[in-house]
Parts: structure tokens; C-alpha cells; sequence
């Protein structure tokens, strides 16, 4: 895999989740950053921090993501998710527009 | 709105009461929640029947707005817990039928609080109202239906920020008109079935702002000029003059005179500034002249259905006809010669409602010819869908080929009139269909046959059809259908309908019997809010614990047992008991 085709997503206590690009463009907000113009810091190295979601959030948006792709294909599964997390994420996912 | 990520978030954390333990001890994250994700949460958890008052206090701090209508179990004590919600700007109620005086107390010194719907709280009554004067900053007060009195609304005089008031179906006086002048920034107000008269209504001049104005079923008889008003609702009332008087006349944009009776129609709009009119509701009224229209050119909807109309008033209409997109002649006497004259006029209609009327094919063909018609209802008319031929000609010609040119057709409506199965084969080229609605005794299997080649039919019904098990065993559904109505078709047998049921999950099937069926396998997560009822007072019992007497029996539709006038008595004594039990409760 090549570097330009990933991104790092770094969680709140520093944890690094490198994915495809195409996955974290899933989100609004992580595409707005990635291809806005100007030389933001997260276009140039491809690697944004989220200070506001923690490490266990961030897995779990990750594991969204991709499961978001395999969705859209028409791939028909279902995405569990814990009762306790259901609040946190939900919040992340609002911040993220996904 | 809500994102896909959301949205199964919710769903996730709404599914059991067991999933809302897990989450709900979280109380720095419920309160930094933002609030339109904390009310679409706290919805579904009203929609899965697991919100109970002490849940409420998880919200206290991030729900802005709230919407508990028709929900019967809101009480006291759930008040107690809303009264605490720091934010809350609004709080609709309507319809919640344990509030009374005592709960309303709750909300005192709610400062952020904007707006309360107490529609049909029929417990709240003047002492209640005392309560609401506590909330300085109230913008928007629904009390229609209430027990509030005259002095109730009189004392609202002090809500100086009010610019919604809904007072439908209270005992508002001229006296408490007069007390409400005090609020000067009011813009809508509702004062439906009140005891207002023409000495109250010149009271309306005090209100600067006022532009929306509800004086259905009062004995209001002249409305002085209120130059700041654009809707008026005077549906039902007896109409001698309308805005005489001095001063700018106000542009109206909307006029509900359903019902009215108006002395003279031509004198009573003398003084109406209709250049802005775009909607006018003039059915169920008895006037015989039409001529007033002429000038209302900016009509976009235009409801005459019940009228005195002919076809000779017809020509006004086709004079303003440009802009017109919705006209409803239903049970008027306009016969196809009233809608040639129309036709060619009405180049923008997009609805055209005709059912009652003693129209025919002729008419048929004229509509064929008005370009922009999405909806076309000519139930109950004379259309046969066959034109006779002159001459020798063996054969019929369907009138309904001619809609083929209606490229925008969408919904048809043919119900109760005597047209055939050959009548309809025209039907399925009409590619952009997703409503149709049938009934007629003399159609059969064929006309099913036929319709299931139209495309895009989303809705189709044909009832009291003459449809057999054999037809609907073959009948396959276009690939977008979701309803099936087909009640009435009384040979059909309970097998055969449950069959077509089952292979056919996406399709909803009416019918008496398919009715019975749908009750016995009703699921807890169903939308429908009676359904819901059930699935609650089910949990009660316990959730594994099934009474003995729920047989399947008890689920067969009674109507096939019971005669009419016994089903209605049937109807009043439950409707007796509930009452009496519900007073008892309290």
C-alpha cells in the first residue's frame, strides 16, 4: 500500500490508525480536510488528530468505514455496536458526518 | 437529517431497556450531547415505549425541544422531571390527556421556555393558565379545547410577548377580546367556535401585526379593515362585508370561506386587495355568482367543490386559469362542456378533482389536453371509458388512450363509476403512474392483469371487483408496489390472500381477510401508534407470559360478524366504558 493512498487517524491518547484514504473519505469531514485547498497540515502528511475521541471510539469509526464501503456495494451485513458506546460514537459520528 | 453512523447508534441504544442501562449512568456525555441528537434519541426512545420519568433526568441539560402529543401516560410526575430541563424552549403536549392544573405547575419559572401546546388538554382549566403566567417569555400558547373560560384567557394579557395564540373552541367573549389588547405582538390568532361577535372582531384593529386570523364557526358577520392580515379563516360563518373601512387595504394570500354564507359574494370581497391571493376555499357555500374570481389572477389553488357552480360560471375561472394548479369542482354540476371551456386556460393545473360531478368521456378527452395534470379524480362521475362510435364501427373507442398524453400523470381515481375491463387496458401505457384506484363490481381478473404492466404503481386499488383466487394467484405485482387494496372483493378466500401475502412481503394487502391476518402477526416495532398500545400493555403482563384467552379467534374481523347498527352500538359502549374507567384512575 502506498503512503498517498492512506491516511492516519490519531485518537485523543495518541493511538494511530492508518487506513485507506477511500475509507476515511466515508466521512464529510475527514474529505473536507483532506481536499481542501491551502496547505493544511492534514493535506501535506495526511495524518489528523481527533484530541476528542478516544482510542476505543476511533477503532470503532474505523471499522465503520470500512464496513460503510462493503455497504454501498450492496454487501448487506450488520454493523454491531455496543450499548456503551452508543453515545460516544454517536457524537463522534456527528462531528464527522458520517 | 441524521447521518447512516447515527442512525444505527440510535437504534443500537434504543433497542432494549436492557441497552438503556448500559449507557444511561454516561452523564457527562448525555450533557455535553448536542441537542438535536439527544432529542432524536430521546424520540426513539418515546417511539420504543422505554422512556419513563426518572429516564428524563439523563436530559435534563441538552433538550431544547420537546414533543410529547397524544402520549397518554405523561402525567404529574413526568412533568416534574420536564420542569427541570434548563434549556427547554419548547414543550408540546397536545392531546396528553393526564395533564391537569397540578402537573402544569411544574413549569413555573421555566425562562427559556418559548412555546406550549396544551391543545385538548382537557383537565387544564383558568387555574391552570395561572401557572403559564410564570413564563414571561412565552412566544407561542395552544389552549384550544382545554377547559379554560373567558377569565382564563382574559388574565393571558400579561403574556406581552405572545405572537401565536391558538384559543380554538373556547368561550372567548367581547370582554376578553378586549382585555387581550394588551398583546400588541401578536401575528396569529385562532379563535375558532368562540362566542367573538362584530363588536369583539373591531378589537382586531389593535393588534398591529396580526397576519393570521381564525373566526371559523363565530357569529362574526363583518371583519373591519385589518391591514396587516394575509390569511383569514372564516369557514362557517354568516359574511356581510369583509375589511370595510379606512385606511391600506390588507393583501391577503389565503381566504378559507368553506361553508360560509355569504349575503351578497360580490359586495363581501368589494373591499378584498386580491392581487396576492393564491388559495381560496370557497366550497360548501351556496352563491350562485362566480364573477368575483375575475380579478383574483395570482390564484394558485382554487377549492369549489360542494358550490353552487355551473358551467356557465365555469369561463371565470378559465379567465385566471394561468397560475391555477389545484382546482377541486367535486360535487358541483359542471359537465364536460364546463371543462371544455376550461380546457386551453389552465395551462399550469397539476390537480384537477371532478368526483360527483355528472361528467363523461367527453370531458375525458378534454383533460387529456391539459398538460401539467399529476392528479385527476373522476370518481363517481359518468365516465364509461368508452366513446360509441358513430356509424357502423363494430367497436368501441376507449376514452382513457387520450391520457397517454398526460405524461405527468401520476394518480387517477376511478372509483364507483361503471367502467369495464377493456376500458382500462389503455391504462398500463401510462408510465409514469404510481396511484390507482378502482372500484367498480363489474371489474374482473383481467383488469389485474393488465395493471400489472404498469411500471412505476406504487398504490393500486380495485375493490368490490369481481377478482377470483386464480387471478390473484398470477398476479404479479409491479416491482415497486407497496399497496394492494383490494377490500370488498368478496370472493377471494382467506388461503389465497394469505399465500399472495407471503410471496409478496413488500406489498401491504387491504382486505377483510388479510386484515384479520395482519393483527395476529403484529410485532412490536411497528410504527403505528395503536399497535404500539398493545405491545405495551403486553410487556406488562410479562413478556413471556401469553393469557389464555388470546386465542386466534378473538382476532377475526368482527365486522363480518356483526351488522352495522350493532357494531355502532358496540362501538358507543366500549367508548362509554373507556371513559368510565378513566375516571376512576384518577
Amino acid at each position: 500500500m502506498k503512503k498517498e493512498d492512506t491516511v492516519k487517524l490519531i485518537s485523543a491518547e495518541g493511538f494511530e490508525f492508518v487506513i485507506d484514504k477511500k475509507a476515511a473519505m466515508v466521512s464529510q469531514t475527514i474529505r473536507n480536510m483532506l481536499t481542501s485547498p491551502g496547505s493544511f497540515a492534514e493535506t501535506e502528511h495526511g495524518e489528523v488528530t481527533f484530541p476528542e475521541i478516544n482510542t476505543t471510539i476511533l477503532e470503532k469509526i474505523c471499522q465503520y468505514f470500512y464496513w460503510s464501503l462493503q455497504y454501498a456495494s450492496g454487501k448487506e451485513t450488520e454493523f454491531h455496536i455496543e450499548p456503551e458506546l452508543t453515545l460516544e460514537l454517536m457524537m463522534a459520528a456527528n462531528y464527522l458526518h458520517t | 437529517m441524521e447521518s447512516l453512523l447515527v442512525r444505527i447508534c440510535i437504534e443500537a441504544a434504543t433497542e432494549s431497556a436492557a441497552a438503556v442501562e448500559k449507557w444511561r449512568r454516561q452523564k457527562r456525555t448525555l450533557e455535553r450531547m448536542p441537542s438535536h441528537l439527544s432529542e432524536a434519541l430521546l424520540r426513539h426512545l418515546l417511539q420504543r415505549r422505554l422512556l419513563f420519568p426518572s429516564l428524563l433526568e439523563v436530559f435534563k441539560y441538552s433538550i431544547e425541544e420537546i414533543d410529547l402529543r397524544g402520549e397518554s401516560c405523561v402525567d404529574a410526575e413526568w412533568m416534574a422531571y420536564l420542569g427541570a430541563f434548563q434549556y427547554l424552549r419548547s414543550m408540546i403536549l397536545a392531546d396528553c390527556h393526564r395533564i391537569n392544573n397540578s402537573a402544569l405547575w411544574n413549569i413555573t419559572g421555566m425562562t427559556n421556555l418559548k412555546e406550549v401546546d396544551l391543545s385538548r388538554c382537557s383537565k387544564i382549566t383558568d387555574a391552570g393558565i395561572g401557572h403559564l403566567l410564570s413564563v414571561p417569555a412565552l412566544e407561542k400558547l395552544c389552549i384550544s379545547e382545554t377547559g379554560v373560560t373567558a377569565d382564563g384567557v382574559a388574565a393571558l394579557a400579561s403574556l406581552t410577548n405572545l405572537l401565536i395564540l391558538d384559543l380554538g373552541g373556547l368561550p372567548v367573549t367581547d370582554s376578553a377580546m378586549s382585555s387581550l389588547q394588551a398583546l400588541t405582538k401578536l401575528q396569529h390568532l385562532d379563535l375558532w367556535g368562540s362566542e367573538v361577535s362584530n363588536e369583539g372582531a373591531v378589537l382586531l384593529k389593535m393588534f398591529p401585526s396580526l397576519s393570521f386570523l381564525n373566526l371559523a364557526w363565530t357569529s362574526v358577520t363583518n371583519l373591519p379593515n385589518l391591514s396587516s392580515l394575509a390569511y383569514l379563516n372564516m369557514s362557517n360563518c354568516t359574511i356581510r362585508s369583509l375589511f370595510e373601512g379606512v385606511g391600506h387595504k390588507a393583501r391577503m394570500k389565503e381566504v378559507m370561506l368553506s361553508g360560509a354564507a355569504i349575503t351578497d359574494v360580490s359586495e363581501a370581497f368589494r373591499y378584498v386587495e386580491t392581487s396576492r391571493l393564491h388559495f381560496l376555499d370557497l366550497s360548501y357555500s351556496s352563491h350562485q355568482s362566480f364573477s368575483f374570481l375575475r380579478s383574483m389572477n395570482a390564484l394558485t389553488d382554487l377549492n369549489l367543490s360542494d358550490s353552487a357552480l355551473t358551467d356557465e360560471s365555469v369561463e371565470h375561472i378559465a379567465c385566471i386559469g394561468t397560475n391555477i394548479r389545484y382546482l377541486n369542482l367535486s360535487n358541483t354540476k359542471v359537465s364536460s362542456d364546463g371543462i371544455g371551456a376550461l380546457f386551453g386556460h389552465v395551462p399550469n393545473l397539476k390537480t384537477l378533482l371532478l368526483s360527483g360531478t355528472p361528467i363523461d368521456d367527453t370531458a375525458v378527452s378534454y383533460i387529456s389536453m391539459m398538460p401539467s395534470l399529476k392528479v385527476i379524480n373522476l370518481s363517481r362521475t359518468n365516465v364509461k371509458g368508452l366513446i360509441h362510435q358513430e356509424g357502423d364501427s363494430p367497436h368501441d373507442v376507449s376514452s382513457f388512450s387520450a391520457l397517454k398524453n398526460l405524461s405527468h400523470l401520476e394518480k387517477l381515481e376511478l372509483e364507483e363509476v361503471n367502467i369495464t375491463d377493456a376500458a382500462l387496458f389503455p391504462l398500463m401505457n401510462l408510465d409514469k403512474l404510481i396511484y390507482l384506484s378502482l372500484r367498480s363490481v363489474s371489474l374482473t381478473d383481467a383488469s389485474l392483469y393488465h395493471i400489472s404492466s404498469a411500471p412505476k404503481l406504487i398504490h393500486l386499488g380495485v375493490r368490490d371487483a369481481v377478482l377470483t383466487d386464480g387471478g390473484l394467484d398470477s398476479f404479479i405485482p409491479p416491482p415497486a408496489m407497496e399497496i394492494l387494496d383490494i377490500r370488498g372483493c368478496w370472493l377471494l378466500t382467506k388461503d389465497v390472500i394469505l399465500r399472495f401475502c407471503h410471496n409478496h412481503p413488500q406489498v401491504d394487502v387491504r382486505h377483510e381477510l388479510a386484515e384479520a391476518l395482519d393483527k395476529r402477526n403484529f410485532h412490536y416495532s411497528s410504527p403505528s401508534r395503536g399497535t404500539m398500545r398493545t405491545s405495551q400493555q403486553k410487556h406488562k403482563q410479562g413478556k413471556l407470559s401469553v393469557s389464555p384467552h388470546r386465542s386466534d379467534d378473538i382476532f377475526l374481523d368482527q365486522r363480518l360478524r356483526y351488522t352495522r347498527e350493532e357494531l355502532l352500538a358496540l362501538q358507543f359502549s366500549s367508548a362509554a366504558f373507556s371513559t368510565s374507567t378513566h375516571y376512576q384512575g384518577n
